[in-house]
Formats: structure tokens, sequence, C-alpha cells
């Protein structure tokens, strides 16, 4: 039985999207909304609320799975929230994503005219996010959504986009993914049995949800009006295709043995494919490692200050430094997210070295109060950029938006090892900022306009 | 009007000008500029010159903490009614704001401290304020070396001594 909860944060009203990791395995759908018509949008959003899920119920288990809903800044205006209200979000959410591609580096094949309808459009109003644990509870869970607005005739469905673990808890290129987080000041209480590692200290909370004081002592004042902001927060959206073939032959191209290639693999993503992370294990997979939850998060980079195990320039070292910085200008902890990514498509089968054509890869919910200093400084100053690392315009090996002229280095004794001409390994189908808020918002935005309709 | 660029030997040196992604200020390669022109409250001049030898011992422990600063310079003007401050520093200025004000926001105090108005960094509101009342963007930019920022010079410094410490022990 589990115990009450006793934590700082309002938990029945955050949605579970916010602070709880999906089911293992899943399948679940994104589905976008357009509304044409605000007292139909209304109308909506009162159907849809009793079946959202707040972070206290997460685990009930006589519920099917859990619904997120968030809102672009054109969803928001499409319900008839008031001027003062839309002009009170920051600036980058009411601009949208793909108006800020210069700061994010969205050139080239990732550019905003290249993305799938509706991303980048103004069409997309309302996105959805159904997770379940199996295909029938899917089912449920997507008829409950369906029936929220199947007899109006101005809410219309424009994307709808299936997901699904692949075997093992592998992302295509064949990583375990999901295994880091911050964790959340309050989020989970000592009942819950969950200790976070010792080296993956607190943040707090008011950086993920508004309403709380953040890693600066402030607490969010805007948007407005308070009833809309309280536990509520912002999701940077991203889909992204993955080239499994690209990164197969890259790496084949580059090591002269089947082991050269999995270290080559875990250099560049600064873990092992079992997801044990290369400061902790420099040199093998250690798989036992990789699967325990209480060690595959506890290191730091202090024993690694070369590089020389993990790279400077690697995924995880770059998007989630840990100590790395300490003697930089950077504070790390105003540069945190929640990452709730999912995968879709299928496996490119081992070994097959040419593209099938799929479409695979994952898509990333990266949550956090502050966009612009939390997704889009990560984007823009660590994995796109390699000044913070003395790397001049190096990216990010995996995530990077390398044009075939790409570098990669890894510190070596007596001499390091620069790679080059790496391509783009994963290419961006689409994003968007979406607004989050807590359940008690949701109830105050389907009454709005309640007197003057 | 704008006159043309007339091309020689000269203009073929020319370095490609930009403009911070997101913020104000130009760029050229990886070092972005940004000047600050502002009124003095009453007073204020005097406060600055007094305490001026012990803000300039500690420039170079406080610019060396964010590690991003090239060059800084803070100059009383018109009698001491106005202050330019002008900054020469590598990559992006807004991302950093937050971490720079954080690192090095007691000594910035005592430089900007005296700006009509201006409440101190800890309010970040009036720091806002301070930026968009008082920033200008240059109109002549140049740079030496545009690709090496100021951490790539530290590590050469470093390079180069180990390179020496190997020629000295290899005679
Ligand atoms: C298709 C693109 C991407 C791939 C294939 C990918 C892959 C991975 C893998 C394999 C890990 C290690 C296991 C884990 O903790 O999940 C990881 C960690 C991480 N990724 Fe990504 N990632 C991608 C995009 C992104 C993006 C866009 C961001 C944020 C801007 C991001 C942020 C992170 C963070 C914060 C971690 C945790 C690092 C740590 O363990 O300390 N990733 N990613």
């Amino acid at each position: 039985m589990l115990k009450p909860y006793t934590p700082a944060l309002d938990m029945s009203d955050i949605q579970a999207t916010v602070l709880r990791p999906r089911p293992s395995p899943y399948v679940g759908e994104y589905v976008v909304l357009r509304i044409d018509d605000a007292a139909q949008g209304r109308e909506m959003l009162r159907r849809i609320i009793p079946h959202v899920a707040p972070a206290d119920e997460w685990w009930v288990p006589s519920l099917p799975g859990w619904l997120g809903i968030a809102f672009t800044y054109q969803g928001l205006k499409a319900l008839g929230l008031p001027q003062a209200s839309l002009d009170s979000f920051p600036v980058e959410f009411r601009q949208g994503m793909a108006a800020r591609a210069a700061i994010l580096h969205d050139f080239g094949g990732n550019a905003p005219s290249n993305w799938e309808y509706p991303f980048g459009n103004s069409d997309m109003h309302v996105a959805l996010a159904v997770y379940s644990d199996n295909e029938q509870h899917l089912g449920e869970i997507l008829a409950r959504a369906g029936q929220s607005h199947h007899d109006l005739a101005h809410v219309s469905v424009v994307y709808r986009m299936r997901f699904n673990e692949l075997p093992g808890g592998r992302n295509p290129f064949g990583f375990r993914d999901g295994l880091h987080n911050p964790h959340v000041e309050g989020s989970v209480a000592e009942e819950d049995g969950f200790v976070p590692a010792a080296s993956n200290a607190s943040i707090k909370a008011g950086e993920f949800v508004m309403g709380y004081p953040d890693e600066l002592g402030q607490t969010a004042l805007a948007p407005i009006p308070g009833e809309l902001r309280h536990n509520g927060t912002f999701v940077a959206f991203r889909k992204f295709h993955m080239d499994v073939a690209a990164f197969r032959k890259y790496l084949r191209a580059h090591a002269s043995s089947p082991e050269e290639e999995e270290l080559l693999a875990a250099k560049m993503v600064g873990r092992w494919r079992s997801g044990a992370p290369l400061v902790l294990a420099p040199d093998h997979d250690d798989p036992a490692l990789g699967g325990d939850a209480t060690r595959n998060n506890d290191f730091s980079y202090a024993d690694d200050m070369k590089g020389l195990k993990c790279p400077f320039s690697a995924h995880t070292r770059r998007i989630n430094p840990r100590d790395a910085l300490k003697d930089d200008v950077v504070n790390v902890n105003l540069h945190k997210f929640l990452r709730r990514g999912t995968n879709y498509g299928s496996a490119l089968p081992e070994g097959v070295l040419e593209d099938d054509g799929a479409e695979r890869g994952g898509v990333f919910l990266l949550i956090g109060a502050h966009l612009q200093r939390q997704f889009e400084f990560v984007q823009s100053q660590w994995a796109t950029d390699g000044n913070f690392i003395s790397h001049g315009a190096e990216q990010d090996p995996l995530v990077g938006n390398n044009d075939g002229e790409g570098v990669f280095t890894i510190p070596k004794i007596p001499v390091r090892r620069r790679l080059h001409g790496l391509p783009c390994f994963v290419s961006v189908r689409g994003g968007e900022y979406c607004f989050m808020p807590g359940l008690r918002a949701l109830q105050w935005l389907a009454r709005l306009g309640d007197n003057a309709d | 009007m704008t006159t043309k660029v007339i091309e020689n030997e000269r203009t073929a040196m020319s370095q490609h000008i930009t403009r911070q992604p997101d913020g104000p200020g130009k760029r050229i390669g990886k070092k972005g500029e940004i000047s600050f022109l502002g009124k003095l409250a009453p007073g204020a001049a005097k406060v600055f010159r007094e305490r001026l030898p012990q803000i300039q011992a500690e420039a170079g422990s406080w610019e060396d903490g964010v590690g991003t600063v090239v060059d800084f310079r803070a100059t009383l003007i018109d009698n001491d009614t106005r202050m330019l401050v002008t900054i020469v520093y590598d990559g992006d200025f807004k991302p950093y704001l937050e971490d720079v004000l954080s690192k090095a926001g007691p000594w910035l105090d005592q430089v900007f401290g005296g700006f009509e108005g201006f409440k101190g960094v800890k309010d970040r509101k009036s720091v806002e304020e301070l930026v968009a009342n008082t920033h200008f963007e240059c109109d002549l930019f140049y740079i030496a070396n545009p690709d090496v920022t100021a951490r790539d010079v530290a590590k050469m410094q470093r390079l180069s001594k180990a390179v020496g410490d190997l020629l000295d022990a290899a005679n």
C-alpha cells in the first residue's frame, strides 16, 4: 500500500506528463487539434478535463493510461483568452518555435520550411499526448478523447502520430533512453521509495512548475492571471527523424572492429548502449550497470576533467554537464528541463547499413518554466555550439545540425582523435512551444467567456 | 542613403559582420559587442571614483570567473553626468545574461550601480530596464582573430608553454 503523499508540490493539480515517467512498455499517440470556434473549443475542453491525469493519480491501476494536454499561443487565442493575458506570455512562446529558428540553429534540412504539417503553422492549437501500457487501453483513452469533440464541427483533428516503445526500451539508434531526469524538489515523497542518486541534486520546483520558487529564488509572475499560471509549465515539443543507417555507416567507416564501433558510438553519446555511463565504464559496456537505476545516474565528471573517459563533446556531457563546467560562468541549475521522450517507428533490423526509407525517430517533450534559459539555451549553446568547451564550431555529434562537415573531438593520450565529415544523424521533423496548464487552470480556461457567450 | 563599397585590395580583407541572434549588438565570428550609455544619479560619479581602485583591482578575478569577456571599459563622460560602458565578449549575450548576473553580480553592481534608476542586479526587472534604456550597438566594429575565444587563448597559452617546456627539455 502506498502511504499518502506529504509533498510540497500540489500533485493533484499538476499534469502527470510533467512529473511522471511514462509507463514501460508504452504505446501512445500525439494528437493535434485546431479550434475554429472558441465556444466549441471550450466545450471540448470541459469534456476532456476529467480524463487529464494529475501527477498524484498516475499509478492508479484502474486507469488505462493517461492523457496530457497543452496549448500553443494560437490555441489559447482560439479559445478566447483575453489579449492582456496572451500578451503576458514570454516572447518565445508567443512567437512559436518556428520563428526562433535562427536561435535554435534550425537551418538547412532542419528549417521550419521542411517541417511536417501542422508544425510551424498557425493551425496547431491543442496538443494531446496519450500514453498507455497496451493497445486496448490506448484505444479506450483515444475513444474518450475523440468523444470530447466528435460532434463539434469547429474542432478538428489536424495531426495524429502513433508511437511505441522499441524492444528493450532502446531508441532507434540502439541506446537505452529516458534514463536521466533532474530531481524536482518536493515532487516525490520518500514513501514512494524513490531515492535520487547522491550526485543528482534536487532542483527547485519553480524551474519546472510555476507557482513555486525557482533556482533564483523567484516565483513566476507571468503569464497572468495567477489562476491560469499556477501549476502550469511550458513544453518544447520536438519531433526528430533518426537516420540509423547513416549512423551505422559512419561507425563502420571510422572504426576497425565491431568493438571499436561500439566504443565510438558510446563516445558520441556519453553512455554505452546499455545506458552505462562512460565515466563509470570507460573501456567496455557494463550492462549490469546500465540496467541498475540506482547506479546508472550516480556519476560526476570530477574525475574526468580532461575528457579522457567521456569526451567534452559527447551528447550527454554537453547537454547535462553536471559538474563538468563548475569553474565556468554558467550556473547549470538554470539550464535543466524534464525530458519526456517517446520513440516512434520500427527498429532498423540489426546489421542493416542501407536506409529502408522508413520514418523512425523520437519525439521529445522538454518541459520547464523558462523556455529561454532552459531548452533554448541548451539547444543554442550546448548542442549546436562548441564555444563553452573551447571546441570552436563543433556541435553535438548526435543531435547537432551537422551538414556533412561536422567534427567530433575525442580526447586521448598522447594525441586526441578528431573525426571529420559528420552528417546530420537526426533531423527535425517539426516542433512547437506549448503551455501545459494545471488542472484547475484547465477548468478556468474552460469557463472563459461563460458570461460573454 | 548608404553608399556602395568600392571593391579593392583592402576590402578583400573585410570581415563578415552579423548581428547577435538573440539580443543586441554586432558580431564577427565568435565575438559580440555591446555598449551602454546612460545618465548617472547625482553624486554617483564621485562614489564610482572613490571605489574605482578596488573595482579595478578585482576586475581580473570577477571577469576571469565569467570567462568570456575579452575587453571591458567603463568611462565617466560629460562632466561626470553620464557613463559609457563598452564590452567585447565571446558568443551570445542574452542566453548568458542570467549566468553572468549570478556569477559576477556584486562586481557589476559596483560598475553599473550609479546609473540613474538602477536598483542592482538582484532586481532583474531593473536589469532589463537598464539594458533596454541604455544599450546601443556600435556603428563600426573590428576585431582581431574573431574566431578565437578568451578560453581558446588560455588553452593556446597552456599548449604553447607545454611545447616550450618540451623543447627546453629536449635541449
Ligand atoms: C534524436 C535526438 C536525440 C537522441 C537520439 C538522444 C539520445 C540520448 C541518449 C541515448 C541519452 C542517454 C540516455 C538517457 O538518459 O536518456 C540521452 C540523454 C540526454 N539527452 Fe538526448 N537525445 C536526443 C535529443 C535530445 C535533445 C534535443 C535534448 C535537449 C535539448 C536532449 C537532452 C538530453 C539530456 C538532458 C540527457 C541526459 C544526460 C545525462 O545522462 O546526464 N536530447 N539522449
